[in-house]
């Protein structure tokens, strides 16, 4: 791991203090999970999932960018201009995609370094696999765009958040797709499914349970008009049943979120011509 | 990998066989391509494994350092898997050109190690918040003929069940600092339990059909993948597609349900592979083996 | 010494001064004399047998196979001792990735690639290149095997040599040349003759030692690498650590230059049989009814 010398790097020997704190909140999830998920912290149903915020044209520097908020998950994209492939000898007849997503160093509970771990490093793939099905990528051959996801604030389904949001400032940007990424995530432990889980569910959602019980994390990303998977991402241990199950349900939410997108989009196209015909 | 260049014919013709389920080399969807594997090749390794694929070669070394535990985790140890794309498997992998797909194979076995229940990291702690062991699992990639997920996930599974974990003996607190003592005979070690370790089964979609264990040929034919991690009794620890294709929500149902009773089959076929390998290793005289059987 | 020889590779008065270098860095001559004294002592038993009950003009055994992969142009694999080796060749072909604008008009570029697998030594490494150590060794192959190929008869194209350390146990570098000439072969590149490499140490202060092992390389003994064309008897790379004085180089080189013959033996009589085999189904090598081999 190259070592990032130009900044001011803490002690080497640090842990966050809520490690230690944590051992009344900790207790309180662990000696009853049921009663953090039938009642769950923000009022929701189970399978309730987030109010969903989003905007286009956040960014005036970039071409073409979004911001998604999922209360409290903020997530910010921004793309820019299809520029040749750096460091390539070889001709490519696809465009390529370049994803990077970095959580703010202020976005998580515990502090984020500046260089990308490789929890991010997989994400950002997985940010990849799931546009690049949408991307007419022959259009710009020997050509990437550049994404960057920024994720402000992190209370749960941040690859969720970005892959819409990618999505949308792809749009934005004016790259030509075939159609739109909506994502969605849902969590699962024992035999109760979370839709839309916030961070403390995710976490409790990663626990382990007994043996021969289902847990874990589904994350789906769908191009809804083709009813098209482009990405699932799952982790934890679940049957195979109880997985099938969880993309049903997770396909049904990715095209409700899909026309508040649709809308999101007409609504930017719309105020770019109104403001250029008041001009 | 190496090189492949398939005309437009030439694809069509792979298609069709796999539409009428006779793939190029007589296998039907669901086959895998015979498979080898050696244990304990690698001495300075506490537990190797080498399976070949048809022309798929996988080194694996697995090395246990003592480690401190992480302080979210007090009580367990740790893993971590380095994947190294040499450069014999492929030119293209020379310098730093096979770091994309290592990351994405080590990131995948992670998630896939991730859960509790696959792999027990509780019982690689020595002493809780002070001392852990470490495992390293290296792979080393020789040569690659496709499908190089599933043939990592079964030498690592291999390799994990070859390992040899040294016994502590005592252990003293003199004040701040523990002082191990370890066995002083080499074979006083125990074994990890690997029983819910998945593999990994690559499902390739060509047409509208899925096949498993694809040629290198076949992966070029197909522009979307999906890997699952499923363990012995079918469960699936980790799912993810791969390359740049995305699927219809039926093609991905099947897809659970056939890659499950695949995984099923290929843990069977593992254990039961680990068990002769073992056997061959006990008996007085193991026959020479590695590159040159 | 053969002059284009000497010229190519790193010439004798180079690796003088290299010794020269170390030697003068410890900076203790007194203390790095007698660590030296005690363990040259140790290097030799009174039965004149090494630390691994060889004597000193005896190889470790030698077992190599050609043609492990299908899909390489070229690749062997060898074991020297407990040092295992594996090198595949990929070419002639066209220059591609960061070499295509360095093409030569008259000659091919040779481009080699050291790489340690990271549980291939006792205690695990961090990379399996890149790191000085490595890129050092790349280009000493490069070197040598460079004399070995007749690289004027592929102009504009391009040679790639892989090698793998897969177990270190000493004598790393003399293992790659050794394997990689075995590729060579395999892939069918045109070399003037095998390219073999071999070590040679020095015990007690005079006795010569052959092909050293990791254990007496540890012990701090000096070690002289060669690389050679056995057959005109040229040096192609000559590399030394540590000190012993300038009378003792000719008997420890020649021994190294023995060493190497002795290592081409073994490697041809490889080649042979396995041309034998592969061609076993057109007849080749079968006697015929006069005696002749065909």
């Amino acid at each position: 791991m190259p070592v990032d010398n130009r900044r001011i790097q803490g002690p080497e020997v640090s842990f966050p203090y809520c490690l230690f704190q944590q051992s009344d909140g900790r207790n309180k999830t662990n000696s009853n999970p049921s009663n953090l998920l039938t009642v769950r912290k923000d009022g929701r149903a189970l399978l309730d999932h987030r109010k969903i915020y989003m905007k286009t044209g956040v960014v005036s520097q970039a071409k073409g960018s979004a911001y998604v908020e999922l209360s409290n998950t903020k997530v910010i994209c921004s793309v820019f201009d299809p520029r040749e492939i750096p460091n390539r000898v070889e001709y490519s007849q696809h465009g390529e995609l370049y994803c990077v997503l970095k959580y703010a160093p202020f976005s998580c509970k515990t502090r984020r370094a500046h260089q990308q771990d490789s929890e991010e490093k997989e994400l950002s793939l997985n940010l990849k696999r799931a546009l690049e099905p949408a991307v007419c990528r022959h259009e710009f051959p020997n050509f990437q765009v550049d994404i960057y996801v920024l994720v402000l604030e992190n209370d749960g389904g941040c690859l969720a958040a970005a892959i819409t949001c990618a999505g949308l400032a792809l749009a934005d940007a004016h790259v030509p797709m075939y159609d739109l990424v909506t994502a969605a995530s849902l969590g699962v432990t024992g035999d109760t499914m979370v839709m839309d889980p916030i961070e403390e569910e995710e976490r409790l959602c990663s626990q382990d349970v007994k043996e021969g019980q289902n847990h874990g994390l589904v994350t789906v990303a769908l191009m809804g008009a083709h009813t098209q998977i482009t990405q699932v991402w799952q982790t934890g241990s679940m049957t195979s049943t109880c997985v099938s199950d969880a993309l049903s349900r997770l396909i049904q939410l990715c095209e409700e979120t899909y026309p508040i997108a649709q809308r999101c989009l007409v609504k930017s196209v719309v105020n770019t011509i109104s403001k250029k015909s008041t001009s | 990998m190496a090189g492949v260049l398939l005309s437009e014919a030439e694809k069509t013709f792979i298609l069709h066989g796999v539409q009428s389920d006779l793939r190029n080399d007589g296998r039907s969807k669901q086959d895998y391509r015979p498979m080898e594997l050696e244990l304990d090749i690698v001495t300075h390794a506490n537990g190797s494994a080498r399976v070949r694929l048809a022309n798929t070669d996988i080194l694996v070394g697995v090395k246990t350092e003592i480690d401190v535990p992480k302080p979210e985790k007090p009580d367990e140890g740790k893993i971590e898997f380095f994947v190294d794309c040499s450069a014999n498997a492929t030119p293209e992998f020379e310098g730093k050109g096979g770091e994309d797909l290592a990351t994405e194979i080590s990131n995948f076995l992670s998630t896939s190690f991730n859960s509790g229940l696959s792999f027990d990291l509780k019982s690689l702690c020595i002493l809780k918040e002070i001392q852990c062991w470490k495992l390293y699992v290296d792979i080393l990639i020789l040569e690659c003929g496709g499908n190089l997920f599933d043939a990592v996930s079964l030498a690592v599974k291999a390799a994990l069940h070859n390992t040899m974990v040294p016994r502590v003996e005592t252990m003293a607190m003199d004040g701040g600092n523990v002082d191990l003592q370890l066995s002083g005979d080499p074979y006083d070690c125990w074994r990890l339990d690997i029983k819910n370790v998945p593999c990994l089964v690559t499902l390739t979609k060509i047409g509208e059909h899925l096949i498993v264990d694809p040629t290198a040929e076949e992966e070029n034919c197909s522009m979307a993948s999906l890997v699952l991690a499923v363990t012995e009794d079918g469960r699936i620890n980790s799912l993810s597609k791969t390359s740049v294709g995305s699927f219809h929500p039926h093609t991905l149902t099947e897809g659970l349900k056939v890659g499950t009773e695949v995984g099923i089959r290929l843990n069977k076929a593992l254990k039961e592979a680990l068990e002769k390998e073992e056997k061959r290793l006990q008996a007085d005289k193991p026959e020479r083996s590695g590159f040159l059987k | 010494m053969d002059c284009h020889a000497a010229m190519r590779g790193r010439g004798g008065g180079f690796s003088y001064s290299h010794a020269a270098v170390i030697g003068s860095r410890c900076g203790q001559p007194v203390g790095c004399r007698r660590a030296a004294a005690s363990t040259a002592m140790e290097l030799l038993s009174d039965q004149g047998l090494r630390l691994d009950g060889r004597r000193p003009d005896e190889l470790r055994n030698i077992r190599c196979k050609i043609g492990v992969f299908s899909q390489a142009d070229g690749s062997a694999y060898i074991e020297q001792g407990n040092t295992k080796v594996l090198a595949t060749v990929y070419g002639p072909h066209q220059p591609r990735g960061q070499a295509k604008n360095k093409f030569l008009f008259d000659e091919a570029l040779v481009n080699c690639q050291y790489s340690m697998a990271v549980f291939s030594t006792g205690e695990r490494k961090r990379r399996p290149r890149g790191d000085r150590k490595s890129q050092e060794m790349s280009i000493h192959l490069r070197q040598a095997l460079e004399a070995a190929i007749r690289t004027e008869l592929y102009p504009r194209s391009q040679i790639d040599i892989y090698v793998e350390v897969l177990q270190a146990d000493g004598g790393n570098y003399c293992a790659c040349v050794n394997a990689a000439t075995l590729a060579l072969v395999d892939a069918g590149v045109g070399l003037r003759e095998y390219a073999v490499a071999c070590s040679a140490s020095l015990a007690n202060g005079e006795i010569p030692l052959v092909d050293v092992s990791h254990l007496e390389e540890s012990t701090g003994g000096p070690n002289l690498t060669v690389a050679a064309l056995p057959i005109s008897g040229q040096v192609a790379l000559m590399e030394m650590s540590q000190r012993f004085h300038c009378d003792h180089l000719p008997k420890v080189l020649e021994r190294a230059l023995e060493g190497c013959k002795d290592i081409h033996r073994i490697l041809d009589e490889a080649v042979r049989k396995h041309v034998e085999e592969t061609g076993r189904a057109s007849g080749w090598g079968q006697v015929d009814r006069a005696g002749i081999v065909l």
